[in-house]
């Protein structure tokens, strides 16, 4: 029997072999991956990308799996994926607008809107002073309250009178 | 349509909704595909492959702007960022999916395989190889993918891919004492 021992393939080889980790890489942003992606990066920079891209199988699946997608055209979207994208800015958009409250919504702020606000002081003016000429104005108001003090103070009066009849009455 | 290139992002970024829509419009082939592609193993349905692409759009909007404001035009292509940022995205989208409950029958069995850790590996030695010949031999043979597949993600020529990997399996070979077949 044969002690030799059969040379192993490539693969064999590399498969029983563990590749060291060494040194930590660091986090790979977004824009070094994607700079990487698209040979932009400065040799230096490279060899990092490169050791963390073989060190982490998951970043080396993305790398690999973008190379192919951004090497071919792509096909185009749904329909509902851009509408629903789109809409959000219109939500997001609006938000700010309405974030002050509803006084400032009734008062909006900036030189575009000063008319706005003149036309709302004077406006609420003519309602106040139709208010006060429909109700009579601070003369009636007056007259009205000097009415009411004079009525109230004569039956205060008679009703003291017929108390004093009526004990005088019975000679208390 | 616009291409991603045309893009005015200092007005995308003041939140007009025209250039929002203009974008969109040419930013959806591309964010659509990244996260097919990376849903795609999941087993995961249209509606999902929807809403992780929502989600890439909600990021890039989020907080006035914020991550689309990092983007630098200096460093790397837009459609590069974005595939980068939608695969990401995509990646946090089945993670939160799996964090709820999900049928054994529907995980992909190499989530499920252990590796075998009772095989004692022999170790490469730091240094013996450099981060490209480690990174060649990974994709060709951990991920089983193809010369013509390496060398586009490297962005070099097929050949350099192959002397690479050559030269790397001649390393090896003679740091374990080990003969070629």
């Amino acid at each position: 029997m044969s002690t030799e021992r059969t040379p192993r393939t490539d693969k064999e080889l590399w498969q029983s072999l563990a590749a060291e980790r060494g040194v930590p890489f660091g986090a790979v942003s977004d824009l070094d991956l994607a700079s990487w992606l698209e040979g932009r990066l400065p040799e230096v920079a490279v060899a990092r990308i490169e050791a963390a891209v073989a060190a982490d199988p998951e970043l080396r699946r993305a790398a690999l799996d973008l190379a192919e997608i951004l090497g071919a055209p792509v096909p185009a979207a749904p329909g509902r994926m851009t509408v629903r994208a789109q809409a959000l800015i219109g939500f997001e958009a609006a938000r700010p607008a309405l974030r002050g409250g509803w006084l400032d919504r009734l008062f909006p702020s900036g030189p575009r809107h000063a008319f706005q606000r003149a036309a709302m002081v004077a406006m609420s003016i003519v309602v106040a002073g139709v208010g006060f000429v429909v109700g009579g104005g601070l003369g009636q108001s007056f007259a009205q309250q000097t009415y009411n003090g004079e009525v109230s103070g004569t039956a205060t009066v008679s009703t003291s009178n017929e108390l004093t009849d009526y004990f005088a009455g019975d000679e208390i | 349509m616009t291409e991603l290139n045309q893009i005015d992002l200092q007005t995308l970024a003041t939140g007009n909704k025209r250039a929002w829509d203009v974008f969109v419009g040419a930013a959806a082939p591309l964010i659509n595909a990244v996260v097919r592609r990376t849903l795609s193993s999941y087993r995961l349905g249209e509606d999902d492959v929807l809403d992780a692409a929502q989600d890439v759009f909600v990021r890039l909007c989020a907080q006035d702007f914020r991550l689309l404001k990092t983007y630098d035009p200096a460093r790397a292509g837009l459609g590069t960022w974005l595939a980068v940022v939608a695969r990401s995205a995509a990646v946090d989208h089945v993670r939160r999916r799996r964090q709820a409950t999900q049928a054994l029958d529907d995980v992909p069995e190499s989530f499920l395989a252990v590796e075998d850790r009772h095989v004692e590996k022999l170790k490469i030695p730091q240094g013996l190889l450099t981060a490209r010949q480690t990174l060649i031999l990974k994709c060709l043979y951990d991920e089983e993918r193809d010369v013509a597949e390496v060398a586009r993600l490297l962005k070099i020529d097929a050949q350099t891919v192959r002397s690479t990997h050559h030269k790397a399996l001649l390393r090896l070979r003679a740091h374990f004492g080990e003969e070629a077949p």
